[in-house]
């Protein structure tokens, strides 16, 4: 009776994760076709029937897409954008967070509330006005403007905020006895103590902002401050699409954002839960 | 113990010349303010502050008044950078796109005059804001369920550990890590109606973004395939967070697997439910990325949702009254969708 039972949960277990490997399949099937696709000709993107595998494996797309496109470029402006944004919204966001942690002082709810609150306005909604306040500020083709609406951090000042919460008042009594000030403390125990969340916080910003799309479409005109997200769509033109070089970009792109993706996988969700956003 | 670190560190900052007494704390402070470079007025104000008040010299009453003053404000200096990008790019723009869906504006975004309510009765007489409602509408509509099923469903396919669960988690998890941009750019080929392999694989005969029918469904494909996996990964830590002991205690009751799903498993992941269907909310009133690029909002507009639409016309058309009406009314539909959303939660949700 037992050994049956465990025989057919064995079974089970055998089945589900079949199944879950052929949804699997289907799920990274895109990124598959893609990373495959780098490698075709363009005749072989226009066969009739459509093929999966590439006649070989070589590299000229790839020596293209960087010998002919600004693909590096792009990257590096990404780079440089989501490296201010990220690291200004973490530092705005680490600040608030020690002064709601650690301070008493008049109208520190309404102060709170009107930080969180800006996570109710949907960042879409205002990206017209933001526009124009970032042309009048003569911010049009800059680093700053581009990053610059992604100063505030609302999700990020709660998690660090509930974060220094678990922090005993005595660290910091402690610390102010030794003669540390605000920034001591703040650099020398807090930023120590909490590293992993403060990384998590930064990498998870900087996956955001390095996916950012219509903003930086928005607010750049000069190819060479392109970043690589807009300036992926703009290797092809409405009569031409040569797919060879884009699935080239494509993968390209693809690869800082695996590596990401394997460092955080699981720190996002945990992120996320420790924050007390979820549950 | 963390008193030592303290001094270890600081003192190492401070550099040579470190010793007891009251002009400790000045070099301390001054030290750390100047590594932190200018603009920390916060650090600047220790200097003055904390080391008459530990060596306690000189007329008191008068530091003490002033001491009492800074520290009063010193929380308030932390706060401003926040609050300052908070004004400016959130709640400015806010109040300014409301202003604006009320007025005349023209081409260089000044008022030139007051419309009340007629940008907001032009705007529904206008056949394009009808058909972008109607599609963002839709979107939402067909996006929010779907979603939900199938990242649950995954979720619960995968929720119980086995020796090569890791295979299908990475699986479930990698578009996770492909961007919105790469994601339409990559199924802009897929879905081609000669050329993609979708429709050759499963034998269909679909004009995806070429057909105004289709082209809907498509945009759908390209969002549902992106929120998969996050939402996936959310499902499955509130499923895994669900205790053994709950479980194991309703298989010694005789439940089945689907009471068990019913009664214990559900419940519990309700109020994580309820934060994927709100955020799903959000995300797809707001889509507008894969319409950009991959349809411009064709064929003859069967694709155009309310944020392309505000994109185009206060972009592209400098309409700034119009691009301001439309994000209103993006804004409050969202509003009222997730405020019916969060009226299950009376109701429905489960917090243990």
């Amino acid at each position: 009776m037992r050994g049956s039972r465990k025989r057919r949960a064995a079974a089970f277990d055998a089945l589900a994760t079949a199944v879950a490997i052929c949804i699997g399949l289907a799920v990274v099937f895109p990124i598959v076709y893609c990373v495959l696709g780098a490698f075709k000709t363009r005749p072989e993107f226009a066969s009739i029937p459509p093929t999966i595998w590439p006649e070989s494996f070589h590299l000229d797309n790839f020596r293209e897409v960087l010998a002919k496109t600004p693909m590096l470029r792009y990257m590096l402006n990404s780079l440089i954008t989501s490296t201010i944004g990220s690291g200004a919204r973490i530092l705005f966001a680490l600040l608030a967070a020690y002064a709601f942690a650690f301070y008493e002082f008049k109208g520190k709810n309404f102060f709170f509330f009107l930080v969180l609150a800006t996570t109710m306005l949907p960042a879409d909604t205002l990206i017209v006005t933001n526009y124009l306040t970032v042309s009048r500020l003569h911010l049009m083709d800059n680093y700053l403007g581009m990053s610059i609406i992604y100063f505030v951090g609302a999700t990020q000042m709660f998690m660090l905020r509930q974060h220094f919460r678990t922090i005993p008042q005595d660290f910091r009594d402690a610390a102010t006895l030794d003669g540390c000030g605000d920034l001591g403390f703040i650099t020398r125990v807090l930023l120590p103590i909490s590293r992993p969340v403060v990384m998590t916080l930064f990498v998870q910003s900087f996956v955001t902002l390095w996916n950012v799309y219509l903003w930086t479409l928005l607010v750049t005109n000069k190819d060479s401050l392109r970043t690589v997200q807009v300036g992926i769509t703009m290797l092809t033109t409405v009569e031409d699409t040569n797919y060879s070089l884009v699935m080239a970009g494509v993968a390209l792109l693809l690869i800082p954002s695996f590596i990401l993706f394997i460092i955080l996988q699981r720190n996002i969700v945990k992120g996320m839960l420790s924050g007390g956003l979820v549950g | 113990m963390p008193d030592t670190t303290i001094c270890g560190s600081v003192s190492k900052a401070a550099g040579p010349g470190f010793c007891a007494g009251g002009t400790v704390d000045v070099s301390v402070d001054a030290g750390v303010s100047v590594a932190a470079g200018p603009g920390f007025t916060a650090g600047m104000v220790d200097v003055t502050v904390d080391a008459p008040a530990s060596v306690a010299m000189g007329p008191a009453s008068g530091r003490r008044v002033r001491k009492s003053w800074h520290k009063r404000l010193k929380p308030y200096l932390f706060l401003i950078p926040i609050l300052l990008f908070s004004c400016v790019f959130v709640y400015y723009p806010f109040v300014k796109t409301f202003l604006y869906s009320f007025t005349v504006v023209n081409f260089k975004g000044q008022i030139t005059g007051f419309a009340g309510l007629e940008n907001f009765a032009y705007l529904f007489t206008f056949r394009t804001f009808g058909t972008a409602l109607r599609n963002t509408l839709w979107l939402t509509a067909m996006f929010v369920p779907l979603n939900l099923c199938f990242s649950l469903g995954l979720a619960l396919l995968a929720s119980k550990k086995r020796r090569f669960g890791f295979i299908y988690e990475i699986m479930f998890s990698l578009p996770m890590a492909v961007s919105m941009a790469a994601a339409s750019m990559i199924f802009r080929l897929l879905l081609n109606p000669s050329v993609g392999i979708v429709n050759h694989l499963l034998h269909l005969n679909i004009g995806w973004f070429e057909d105004r029918k289709w082209a809907m469904a498509g945009i759908l494909l390209v969002c549902l395939w992106m929120g998969l996996s996050f939402d996936f990964l959310l499902f499955l830590s509130a499923l895994r967070g669900v205790p053994e002991s709950l479980m194991e205690a309703a298989v010694l009751d005789g439940a089945g697997t689907l009471t068990k799903l019913v009664r214990i498993q559900l419940p519990l992941v309700t109020p994580t439910i309820l934060f994927v269907v709100c955020t799903n909310i959000v995300l797809s009133m707001m889509t507008s990325g894969p319409v950009l690029i991959i349809t411009q909002g064709g064929p003859a507009r069967s694709t155009s949702t309310l944020i392309y639409l505000m994109f185009t016309s206060g972009y592209q058309s400098s309409n700034y009254s119009q691009a301001s009406c439309i994000s209103i009314v993006a804004f409050l539909m969202t509003f009222v969708l997730s405020f019916l959303a969060f009226q299950f939660e009376r109701r429905g949700v489960h917090y243990s």
